[in-house]
């Protein structure tokens, strides 16, 4: 299938591992898909301390069902994004843990304290969710496929991040004090979540154009907003006064993209921000340490000695 | 030999399983399958899969889920508030589904 | 022997000792164990094997709650249980809060089997327990623990194929084994019991003995007198001796078939047992007399921390009553 083709054919899950699709297509596809495999696991990676210091038991389990949940996103990501026939889950998670490979830019941020966890569990996982709901209609079968799951299983990690916001927002003083400064710290960030305005997306085009993205950045950054500026103020979070953020007449909001720093933004997309660095590194020894675990398996499978193998 | 298939009706949807053919081998189930399998009922494509390769686990097998409450990992549990986005109101009730169909409830 | 156990507000303090001695082993164990579980989430040798030993995190924990719960009867909550005790005063095997070596998968996979072997037999000696609350919970966990069991041996068998995985599982054994038999001592009762003494009479031979020279002692006696209770009310149905007698019989001859040597001093092997626990097989912190390794206050002051930091003064639950 030559390009022009995928093109004029480009519908949600129109192509499947059974299709002959260009190079171009298949980069670009794995280069999304990838991306999103990356970002659950680092997600998972700066959410995972949280499931130890959770104040109670319940907390406890629910975090560590979200941090498994983003693995087992990851593995469907993975599988899908493996399955263009471009690179290895392996090649991916080795490129993930020597900083080549990228992912959002809000897993980049050290988190310290409880009080940020909703930040990422309700603000930065609605803002993921209304990106995932539209790529259930992408062009990659397979893409489309894992959405399916990972839309499902999404709502609780929203529902669970907004219950702790609730509880923080009618907790002490001191709780709702410490969550209004944490949520300070990390709008602009998830603000910045959707990318730059769709002027500046070097990516957008191609992918838009076969069909494996459905909204542009500032068609889901607008989505987010209306839906969750309203759910902020619910819960008595004040909006930062920067970035300025106007809505317009049709209800769509402007952000005032000079009030965010976009040097960071852009040290983040190439791995270059200090503490994400921190990050890809502790991940990347945490991989390297059972690399012999999965050393040993492939010898004995080798050897054919895998103990049951019948089964 | 026995081959399990798989048909999927639709570009997009997914593979079901849908029956088996006995054939000797790969190419022989592929065509078979395209028969018995694909002639009536609308296909866009068939998997084939040797019998002896399907492993199989069931609920005699192990506690799909687990046994112990495990209600903190579903949507339906938290008591929030105000209006939630399409999505998350979507996965919400798919996850009121499961739970009922998993007899949790 | 002993009749059911029906009301907690009946309970005279040595029946309510020994309930509660009872339930903090075995949530304690449960708990810490899976606090250490989560040490692998996102570190696990692969996403898949990551998404299972979670599981077992999140059963383990689930189970935590459920041993704890049965002490709610008692009016002893989860802020006392976990947020607010003393960490010297938990009563879990000192097996489950060593720490894990970075990558060392081995450790894991062993301490589960170690401890899944032995949480099965307690579990089926708490099948008809005298105490109904306690006997309704044991058929649930155990479908759970099952898995964990032959998860366990599945990763046994197959690292144990290796040479790398042999030794490893080698050195591993050497460190945990002492520890897991700590699994079948007596636990002092608690220190302060949190259970409102309602009789001045029948409970006196077994107080804590607050004299400090004799606090050793005294504190093995006590150990003793409530392990003694606990099967003398029926709470459990086995003793500690049979447990780990039985427990020695099953993982010794497995470990041994993976050619691991099991460091078991078998000149101390009696008449008509196979194997036997014995005082010089044991580490010095027992974790069941409240003694416990630096790793455990470290752990503890980890998993507190936000709960101290937001001077919070309760444990929020999400699930009201689980199981009942």
């Amino acid at each position: 299938m030559d390009l022009e083709t995928v093109k004029d054919r480009a519908g949600p899950r129109a192509f499947s591992p059974a299709d002959d699709l260009p190079q171009e297509y298949r980069e670009a596809a794995t280069r999304m898909i990838e991306f999103h495999a990356n970002s659950e696991i680092m997600g998972a990676y700066l959410e995972r301390p949280f499931i130890r210091q959770a104040p109670s038991i319940d907390r406890k389990l629910a975090f560590s069902a979200k941090v498994q949940d983003e693995i087992g996103h990851g593995q469907l990501l993975y599988r899908a994004a493996e399955s263009l026939g471009v690179k290895s889950r392996e090649q991916m998670l080795a490129d993930l843990a020597n900083g080549d490979g990228k992912f959002l830019n809000c897993f980049h941020y050290p988190m310290e304290s409880w009080v940020e966890t909703p930040m990422i569990a309700f603000f930065v996982d609605g803002a993921a969710m209304r990106r995932q709901a539209t790529l259930r209609r992408t062009s990659w079968e397979p893409y489309a496929h894992a959405m399916d799951k990972v839309c499902f299983e999404e709502g609780f990690h929203v529902k669970h991040g907004e219950d702790i916001l609730q509880e923080l927002m009618t907790g002490s003083r001191k709780e709702r004090q410490l969550t209004q400064e944490a949520f300070e710290k990390w709008w602009p960030r998830i603000i910045q979540f959707f990318g730059p305005t769709d002027d500046d997306s070097t990516h957008h085009d191609f992918a838009a154009s076969v069909g494996l993205k459905q909204k542009s950045n500032d068609e889901l950054r607008n989505a987010f907003l209306d839906q969750y500026i309203p759910k902020a103020r619910n819960y008595g979070l004040e909006i930062p006064d920067e970035p300025r953020i106007r809505e317009r007449d049709d209800g769509t909001y402007e952000v005032e993209e000079g009030d965010l720093d976009w040097d960071e933004f852009f040290a983040i997309a190439k791995n270059e921000y200090e503490p994400g660095r921190d990050q890809i590194g502790g991940r990347r020894a945490a991989q390297e340490a059972v690399q012999w675990v999965r050393e040993t398996i492939d010898e004995t499978i080798a050897r054919g000695h895998a103990p049951r193998a019948a089964d | 030999m026995i081959w399990e298939v798989f048909r999927q009706e639709q570009a997009g949807e997914y593979h079901t399983h849908c029956g088996n053919v006995h054939a000797p081998d790969r190419e022989m189930a592929k065509q078979f399958a395209a028969v018995q399998h694909g002639r009536r009922k609308p296909t866009n494509s068939l998997w084939v899969v040797p019998r002896d390769e399907v492993g199989e686990i069931t609920g005699d097998d192990v506690a799909f889920g687990g046994t112990t409450d495990k209600s903190y990992r579903w949507a339906t549990t938290y008591r929030t508030t105000g209006a939630d986005a399409s999505e998350v109101v979507e996965s919400e009730s798919e996850q009121a589904d499961a739970e009922q169909g998993r007899g949790d409830d | 022997m002993s009749s059911p156990l029906e009301n907690p507000t009946d309970f005279s303090a040595r029946e309510r000792r020994a309930l509660e001695t009872l339930v903090k082993r075995l949530g304690d164990d449960e708990f810490v164990l899976a606090e250490r579980y989560t040490e692998w989430q996102v570190r696990a040798p692969s996403l898949e094997s990551d998404l299972a030993l979670a599981n077992n995190a999140q059963d383990e924990l689930g189970h935590a709650r459920l041993w704890y719960d049965v002490l709610a009867d008692l009016d002893v909550d989860e802020r006392d249980l976990v947020y607010e005790r003393d960490p010297a005063d938990f009563r879990h095997s000192t097996l489950v809060e060593l720490p894990f070596a970075e990558g060392d998968w081995a450790d894991a996979v062993l301490r589960s089997y170690l401890y899944d072997a032995a949480e099965d037999l307690r579990l089926e000696a708490l099948e008809d327990s005298a105490y109904p609350p306690i006997a309704d919970r044991v058929g649930k966990i155990r479908s759970e623990e099952e898995y964990h069991l032959e998860h366990a041996r599945n990763w046994l068998e197959r690292l144990a194929e290796g040479e790398e995985g042999r030794d490893r599982l080698q050195d591993a054994l050497d460190r945990l084994f002492p520890h897991a038999l700590t699994l079948f001592e007596s636990a002092t009762p608690p220190v302060e019991t949190a259970i409102p003494t309602r009789e001045a009479s029948g409970s006196n031979e077994i107080e804590r003995n607050t004299d400090e020279t004799s606090g050793d002692r005294s504190d093995a006696d006590a150990a003793a007198a409530v392990e003694g209770d606990i099967v003398d009310f029926g709470l459990r149905t086995a003793t500690l001796e049979e447990l780990g007698e039985e427990w020695l019989s099953i993982v010794v001859p497995f470990l041994e078939s993976l050619d691991l040597d099991v460091p078991i001093d078998e000149s101390t092997i009696g008449e008509g047992v196979e194997y036997a626990v014995t005082v010089e097989s044991l580490p010095t912190q027992l974790g069941r007399d409240g003694t416990h390794t630096d790793a455990w206050f470290d752990l503890y002051d980890d998993l507190t921390h936000t709960y101290r930091e937001l001077e919070r003064s309760d444990a929020a639950k999400i699930r009201e009553d689980p199981d009942r």
